[in-house]
């Protein structure tokens, strides 16, 4: 990384400024990109946490100029001292800048920073005119003789853009801070607007999302996170309660085409919404004969009801998108019919097929033996996977795992064991699935790995484990697990449901060596645009990143249906502005675990009501019960609308 | 319970209150602009910001829930100095013209003015233009005096759940507007919480100052609710209507005829005295006249077809007792049962 001349990030200051460069000390609070885009070097930075300057010919005054307009324009004039605030402060800066500066301006622009700063009522006014004071007190000689020079200050280029910790996590950056205050407000058909805008799955999202966001939020510095996501299920149920349809507009865009889009899972669905809302032609391809891919198949309906994601999905389709369904593309229908008949063809075919654990006894195709994907999605279509089976194991520690063995008391089963070979502590699954897990009395064998399955007369009738305990970390930092030896024992079971990943199943590109894949079986495409080799051919979802999340398939969807849009029109395929600022900041972090905010917190976070762990287990009813108006409103006031904005000088 | 002290004294209050509230409730007086006791806390002004001890950054008292053992400071330099910048602040765009406001003599933000001694503003920028259109043709929007507190958009949203009006824009340029003008009623619910002279009545051609007018406290009589308003009375003459927050069933709230509908009182339109038709000719008559001819044609007609050929039918607008006495007097003076209401159509 090129020498930091000073920075003051996290209010930590570091002056390089009358050092030689072996001299300089060392900038620990940030990791400031050296490129904004291939030809665009970064020369300084300035936002909510402070200055970052590399480049010694910056133009302090010009940069706190910009930085501040921008903060004006993104002030949501909600407050006094913010609105008209920072516009006087943009005003003076100008006026320094074109050569009219006054002495007494320095000291107006010092108090009203520090007015606005220490009492906006949100973090755009909050931290807006903290680099100011920063550059007022470590660059007043600049500032001095800008004034006393009365010329006009050379204007430099820069790009801006207004984020939040929540925003910045979330794949496909659902504008959170302010869907959540329109629920305050009681604006709930405006919030649902404010989704929708990228993401057609509210109600499915709002109760099956991972929440990056919520890991996210600044509010759990002072107490805990904001229930970003039952505030989104809140809306769409609220619309959906008062039997709204909602209306979307088709606004076309100048060229229309034809596109085809394989699956119709959550990455295709975003797709097609997208791609139909700008007036493309869409027609998807789906191998089973319903929608929600995975949401669908893999996630039971105590934890989603299938209405929901079908009335969701249905939209789309009122939209003007078509869907095939029980077409299987490679089989029913060959990709390069598709290539022919269309503009674009996106790929969205998840990553379906369960993986096997490397145990004796997996290849003898045991009666009683079930891959984790086939079990779930047996359940879900209504049938018991191996009704002879009572005992069951599944192995993993993951959400497949956890829904898995959840599952099983909804078809009967009494006796549910969940073997991982790690603890508690390490499992990915999300803490409240494994709560909830707990609750309903799943027998969780920690610590335990299998070594070979047990059969008589081709049915499985136990599962041999070892106990095993936890060495060195590995790579991902987690302690690596060693079997203790002779800790051999067996665990009584008839079903064994290994659910510990799934893998792509790639036949549709059998014989396309064109478009290329990885070793771990996903397609290989632009990480931003989502377009292949063949640059006809996109793709997105768990099939382009391995097994994942919801929305981050979603996020791929979208982002895919932009660039098609962009292919059909004859435009580059070029990265937006966003786009490079969604690299920087996985450089410069949004989000710091570590602020002091300064405020009193306290304020409990409002949990959702859940059925009763001892009944609800038998049923497939859902267990989450939505927010009250009530509720959703006084949770959705504990936001601190954590806005900021940054300037990179370039 | 939660205990906490401001300004040094012990304050025991319910979980869930705000600071502002534990502080009316001792008699602790800090400044507010935007809070209105009737909607949920907006947090705009900031006027009410105070220090908690050990936390770095000033708070809002009017948003800020209670916690056990806080210790609350509602005044300081630092405070002041932010409650006078926040005023200052608007008056960057707030004109000082009130002399010709309506609003004078019970506004606000010219008593805060008043209070923190702001006699001159140090911070410049360009005016800000804004619209003048507003959902109805009954109230004037003033919008350089729209402080942009934003009681207005709460009341329509919260109290009446309407919202028809709304903030629009971004940062210095944001300004309330009429995002749904065809659903706004003419309740005029905006106009009164407005704190400033921004929304002011457009209707009455009388004009006086608020501490020149006789309010008087009545009764609507447009229907049954019974809701508390005052006349604005001058020289005789009602030149509008206000209310009170808190007082009667409304609260405060009124409709749009309550509000609005008082012009016919000093109308030259209006009958004053009884008229008689004389010749095909209405004249005007006094009240015995008038009576003795009413009672002697009911007279004619019970004689001739008994009491069931006469019928009574009251109007909302008069009172109870008056509604009493009507079905009093055509039962027993009358002898029917023939009575009805406007109100039961
Ligand atoms: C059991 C389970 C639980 C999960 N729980 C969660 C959770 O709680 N939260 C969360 O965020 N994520 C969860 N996930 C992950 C999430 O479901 C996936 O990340 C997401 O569904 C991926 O979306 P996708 O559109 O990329 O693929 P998929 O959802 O897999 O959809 C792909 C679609 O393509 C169809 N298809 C495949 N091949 C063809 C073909 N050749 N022709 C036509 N159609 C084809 C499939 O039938 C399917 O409908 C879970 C996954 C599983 C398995
Ligand atoms: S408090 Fe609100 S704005 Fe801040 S990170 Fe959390 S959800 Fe986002
Ligand atoms: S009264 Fe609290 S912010 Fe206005």
């Amino acid at each position: 990384m090129a020498e930091i001349l000073f920075s003051s990030w996290g209010g930590e200051v570091v002056d390089n400024r009358q050092k030689d460069g072996q001299d300089f000390e060392p900038v620990n609070t940030v990791d400031l990109p050296e490129y904004f885009r291939q030809d665009e070097a970064v020369k300084a930075l300035m936002g909510w946490y402070g200055i970052v300057i590399r480049d010694p010919e910056t133009d302090i005054v010009d940069l706190s100029r910009v930085y501040i307009q921008e903060v004006q324009n993104k002030s949501c004039g909600k407050c006094f001292l913010c609105r008209i605030g920072t516009r006087v402060m943009a005003e003076t800066l100008t006026r320094i800048c074109n050569g009219q500066g006054k002495s007494e301006d320095l000291e107006i622009l010092k108090r009203l920073a520090d007015s606005i700063r220490e009492s906006s009522k949100c973090n755009i006014g909050q931290s807006g005119p903290l680099p100011i004071l920063d550059a007022l007190e470590h660059f007043a000689a600049d500032f001095e003789a800008a004034i006393s020079a009365q010329k006009s200050v050379a204007a430099g280029t820069y790009h801006s853009k207004l984020t939040a910790p929540c925003m910045d996590a979330c794949p496909i950056h659902l504008d959170i801070p302010n869907y959540v205050e329109c629920i305050k407000e009681g604006r709930f058909a405006e919030s649902l607007d404010i989704i929708r805008e990228k993401l057609p799955l509210p109600g499915v999202v709002g109760r099956v999302c991972v929440r990056p966001c919520e890991e996210h939020c600044r509010r759990m510095n002072l107490d805990a996170p904001i229930s970003i996501k039952f505030l989104k299920r809140f809306v769409a149920d609220y619309e959906l309660s008062k039997g709204k349809e909602p209306e979307f507009a088709i606004e076309p865009s100048e060229k229309t085409g034809k596109v085809a889009i394989v699956g119709a899972g959550p990455s295709g669905a975003t797709c097609a919404f997208h791609l139909a809302k700008m007036g493309h032609d869409v027609t998807v391809y789906e191998r089973f004969d319903e929608p929600g891919g995975m949401s669908a198949m893999g996630i039971p309906d105590y934890r989603l009801p299938r209405p929901i994601l079908r009335e969701e999905v249905d939209r789309i389709e009122r939209m003007g998108a078509t869907f095939n369904y029980e077409t299987t593309v490679g089989k029913d229908i060959k990709l390069s019919q598709l290539e022919a008949d269309n503009d674009a063809v996106f790929i969205a075919i998840g990553a379906q097929m369960g993986t096997t654990m490397g145990v004796e006894g997996e290849e003898e195709n045991y009666a009683g033996y079930i891959s984790g994907v086939q079990y779930l999605l047996d359940i879900n279509q209504g049938r018991d996977p191996y009704p002879e089976g009572k005992k069951v194991a599944v192995i993993g520690g993951g959400n497949v795992a956890i829904d898995c063995v959840r599952c099983s008391f909804r078809v009967g089963k009494d006796d549910v064991n969940l073997i991982y070979r790690r603890t508690k502590n390490e499992m990915p699954a999300d803490d409240v699935e494994i709560h909830d897990a707990e609750e309903e009395k799943v027998n969780f064998h920690y610590l335990t790995h299998p070594v070979k399955i047990l059969a008589e007369n081709g049915k499985v009738v136990g599962l041999r484990c070892v106990k095993m305990e936890l060495g060195e970390p590995d790579e991902s930092g987690r302690r690596r697990p060693q079997p203790i030896e002779g800790s051999e024992f067996v665990i009584e079971c008839d079903i064994v449901v290994p659910a510990i990943g799934q893998t792509m199943d790639l036949s549709l590109l059998e014989g396309r060596e064109d478009v290329k894949t990885t070793r771990w079986k996903t397609i290989v495409v632009d990480e931003v645009t989502k377009q292949s080799d063949q640059p006809k051919i996109f793709s997105g979802g768990d099939c382009e990143t391995g097994p994942g999340a919801l929305i981050t398939a979603c996020a791929g969807g979208r982002t895919a249906a932009f660039n098609i849009d962009k292919l059909i029109n004859g435009e580059p395929l070029d990265y937006t502005e966003d786009d490079y600022f969604d690299k920087f900041f996985s450089k410069v972090k949004v989000f710091d675990p570590a602020e002091d905010i300064g405020f009193l917190g306290g304020r409990e976070r409002k949990e959702l009501e859940m059925l009763d762990p001892d009944t609800r287990k038998f049923t497939n009813a859902e267990v989450e019960q939505g927010f009250s108006i009530n509720d959703a409103m006084a949770e959705a006031d504990r936001c601190l609308r954590c806005y900021r904005v940054a300037t990179v000088r370039v | 319970m939660v205990t906490l002290t401001i300004d040094g004294k012990e304050v025991t209050v319910p979980q869930g209150t705000t600071i502002l509230e534990a502080a009316r409730s001792v008699d602790i007086r800090i400044p507010t602009l935007c809070y209105h006791d009737r909607l949920n806390p907006i947090g705009s002004c900031r006027m009410c910001v105070v220090e908690i001890e050990g936390y770095t950054h000033p708070m809002a008292a009017c948003t800020t829930p209670v916690d056990d053992g806080i210790e609350v400071v509602t005044k300081s330099d630092r405070l002041t100095r932010i409650r006078q910048d926040s005023l200052k602040l608007i008056l960057v765009n707030h004109p000082l013209d009130c002399p010709v406001c309506d609003k004078g003599g019970e506004c606000l933000l010219q008593d805060l003015t008043y209070e923190f001694g702001i006699d001159q503003v140090e911070y410049k920028a360009a005016k800000v233009e804004r619209e003048s259109q507003y959902a109805t043709p009954l109230i004037r929007y003033w919008p350089d005096r729209c402080i942009m507190c934003l009681r207005c958009v709460t009341a329509c949203q919260e109290i009446k759940g309407i919202g028809a009006i709304s903030i629009q824009g971004d940062g210095y340029g944001a300004q309330v507007v009429a995002v749904d003008a065809e659903k706004c009623q003419s309740c005029g619910e905006c106009l009164q919480v407005c704190p400033t002279g921004a929304l002011t009545e457009d209707l009455s051609r009388y004009k006086g100052r608020t501490w020149l007018v006789d309010r008087v406290p009545t009764t609507c009589t447009y229907c049954g609710c019974g809701c508390q308003l005052e006349l604005n009375v001058q020289n005789d003459r009602v030149i509008a209507v206000t209310t009170r927050e808190g007082v009667g069933v409304n609260h405060g709230s009124l409709c749009v005829k309550g509000r609005f509908g008082y012009e016919f009182i000093n109308s030259d339109e209006r009958l004053t005295k009884p008229l008689i038709k004389k010749n095909g000719k209405f004249e005007e008559a006094s009240w015995d006249e008038a009576l003795d001819l009413v009672a002697s044609k009911f007279s004619a007609i019970k004689e001739e077809h008994g009491p069931g050929a006469l019928a009574g039918l009251t109007s909302a607008r008069c009172t109870n007792e008056e509604n009493y006495l009507f079905q009093k007097f055509m039962r027993a003076a009358v002898g029917t049962n023939n009575v009805d209401h406007c109100a039961r159509l």
